[in-house]
């Protein structure tokens, strides 16, 4: 059966999600993932959080999904400790040392492979599964017959079904920390990184500020946006069904619980009603429905960036 | 250890000796776009052509491969690293990971070089590709100095360092200017992209910052912290850029080498004269990538 994932940046949201109808839930550690500290999780709160799942009968993964500084391993493996002796049931990870680090540690831990891992071709999926990966966050960019690429080499995928697609390729990207990046050492010694997601910070979306493109001496274009789209699929879910993809991921940790609640609930019901009558499921009224959420989704992700566009360009700095 | 100077090279009309004067080793090919017009890593008899040149003028050739291949591409991954062996190639550089794995299998014994894209921030990763037969990595531009002195003393790597030039920013799949021009003469043109005061350079699948990434200042430092491999980033440049820039450092690290006070101030100023966005060294700092840290900030 396929596991629906949906995002927990704070309690609330996990409520919203386990209500609404996700198998699984994934919480960030405060400071170890590609989100800003209010949308992770501190260890009172992850330890509450995990017991308030597990007690639903339903499962949590933990995303440390960033590269952090080598000075920082110990920290990643005593937080990465007390996540597994409180129960988690798997981790997302994205820097290769870290990954190798908690395999030898945990042997049977799931891990994830983090879509920012850049994972996008034959050769990657044969990389990560020695090195330990059980599951394979695929690329938003990879087409369909990678994902069975990826199933036949032995490795469980994972696609995102409401994301981002950025500019760059996730995780191939330094644009916002260039910009702007201000390095802050919490009580424990782990830096946040502020402005850099692919160490832990905030991406500053700097690519969807409106650009003037020039050649020397002339302007070629007035308001040019580096392609930066949020997404939901509906059409291709059946298919990722039928090809066996073991998790439908949710993105959105910095939206609001209702609105997170309600994208869970619209893709509980979309699955269950393919699942219930494949010959009978039909894309168009998914459409239809969609469109309110599209409209708020889109309110939320449209303020959301002026704020962390300001922020990136020093008008103001909030924690 | 001896200074190794390099510089990267995409086509084989670049293999000119007065602009590699400056060089000890060269990076061929355009790991960022296979449809770059000329690009070594598809025109393999070129390819060839420019190890020899390479080897005639006394310098080291490594090939680079593309960053982000996708399934179908890795044959040809497979086949232009297979014509730079047969043409005695020193070591390869890559990028994606599996590709450093699929190397490690095909060609056992072949120096591996980890690419700026290789996401190399830890040592515990950097010792993962070790293992891989990789000897030497550039780490994440997004490192500071004191970081990668961590890297390097905890893996025993060698460590590549960027001196010079406009760091990649980040790689896309699709060509941004496809939009407003045609492939392969679009990306020849020498686009910006501006915001306010910040601005980038674009070369199709990949975003470079428009400052020049400058090391000038800080050369005495780090020889004294124990690196020895400097790269001059010059992928698309002019050949006026080459040569300048790579023989401004030359002179600067000959000068540090022979014991001489280098006075910062006249390289700068040279420098500065090819490019007019400024300069950038803020990573290595600790800061944001495009603030400059320095006591003579060029104007």
């Amino acid at each position: 059966m396929v596991e629906l994932l949906a995002p927990g940046g704070n309690m609330a949201m996990v409520r919203a999600v386990l209500d609404a109808g996700a198998d699984a839930v994934y919480v960030g550690p405060r400071g170890w993932s590609r989100r800003a500290a209010a949308f992770e999780m501190d260890d009172d709160t992850l330890k509450a959080c995990i017991a308030y799942v597990h007690a639903r009968g339903k499962k949590i993964r933990a995303a440390f999904n960033t590269l952090p500084a080598g000075r920082e391993i110990p920290l990643f493996s005593e937080e990465l400790g007390r996540l597994v002796e409180w129960g988690i049931d798997g981790v997302i990870l994205t820097d290769i040392g870290c990954i190798a680090a908690a395999r030898r540690a945990f042997p049977d831990l799931p891990i994830h492979a983090s879509v920012g891992c850049n994972i996008v071709n034959g050769a990657d999926y044969a990389f990560y599964r020695e090195l330990g990966v059980t599951q394979i966050v695929a690329d938003c960019k990879l087409p369909f017959e990678e994902l069975k690429a990826i199933k036949e080499a032995g490795v469980g995928v994972e696609v995102l079904i409401h994301a981002t697609t950025c500019f760059t390729y996730i995780g191939q990207c330094w644009m916002s920390s260039f910009t702007r990046q201000v390095r802050e050492i919490d009580a424990r010694g782990k830096d946040h990184f502020r402005g850099s997601p692919n160490r832990g910070g905030v991406c500053y979306r700097l690519c969807l500020l409106p650009w003037q493109l020039g050649l020397v001496g002339r302007v070629v274009a007035d308001g040019v946006v580096l392609r930066n789209d949020a997404f939901f699929l509906v059409d291709e879910i059946p298919d990722y069904i039928r090809l066996g993809v073991d998790t439908l991921k949710i993105q959105g940790r910095e939206y609001s619980p209702g609105l997170i609640g309600a994208i869970v609930a619209f893709y509980r019901e979309l699955v269950d009603a393919y699942l219930a009558d494949p010959a009978g499921w039909r894309p168009q009224v998914w459409h239809e429905r969609l469109r309110s959420l599209r409209q708020r989704r889109d309110a939320e992700r449209g303020a959301r960036t002026a704020e962390l566009q300001g922020e990136g360009l020093g008008q103001r700095c909030t924690a | 250890m001896a200074v190794e100077l390099h510089t990267q090279v995409a086509t084989l009309e670049e293999i000119e000796p007065s602009c590699l004067e400056p060089y000890d080793a060269v990076y061929l090919g355009h790991p960022y776009c296979g449809r770059y017009p000329g690009n070594l890593l598809v025109d393999h008899g070129a390819l060839r052509e420019a190890i020899q040149r390479l080897r005639g003028l006394g310098k080291r050739a490594y090939l680079s491969t593309p960053a982000a291949p996708a399934t179908p591409e890795l044959p040809a991954v497979r086949e232009v690293v297979a014509a730079a062996v047969a043409a005695g190639i020193d070591a390869v550089e890559a990028h994606n990971l599996g590709v450093i794995h699929m190397l490690a299998r095909e060609f056992p014994g072949l120096e591996l070089h980890a690419g700026c894209f290789a996401n190399v921030y830890t040592h515990l990763g950097a010792l993962e590709l070790k293992r891989y037969g990789v000897t030497r990595i550039t780490p994440n531009f997004e490192l500071s100095l004191d970081e990668i002195d961590y890297l390097k003393e905890a893996t025993g790597l060698e460590v590549t360092l960027w001196l010079h030039g406009k760091i990649p920013l980040g790689i896309t799949r699709d060509c941004f200017l496809l939009a407003y021009g045609e492939c392969p003469a679009v990306c020849r043109e020498d686009f910006w992209l501006r915001h306010r005061d910040w601005v980038l350079k674009c070369i199709g699948t990949v975003v470079l910052s428009g400052q020049d990434l400058c090391m000038a200042e800080h050369l005495g430092d780090l020889l004294g912290r124990g690196y020895r491999i400097f790269c001059i980033g010059t992928l698309t440049e002019a050949p006026a850029y080459r040569r300048e820039v790579g023989r401004i450092y030359r002179e600067a690290l000959e000068g540090l080498a022979a014991g001489a006070k280098v006075a910062a101030g006249p390289f700068l100023g040279r420098l500065a004269a090819h490019n007019p966005h400024g300069f950038c060294n803020g990573y290595f700092f600790g800061k944001s990538g495009r603030d400059y840290v320095g006591a003579a900030v060029p104007g």
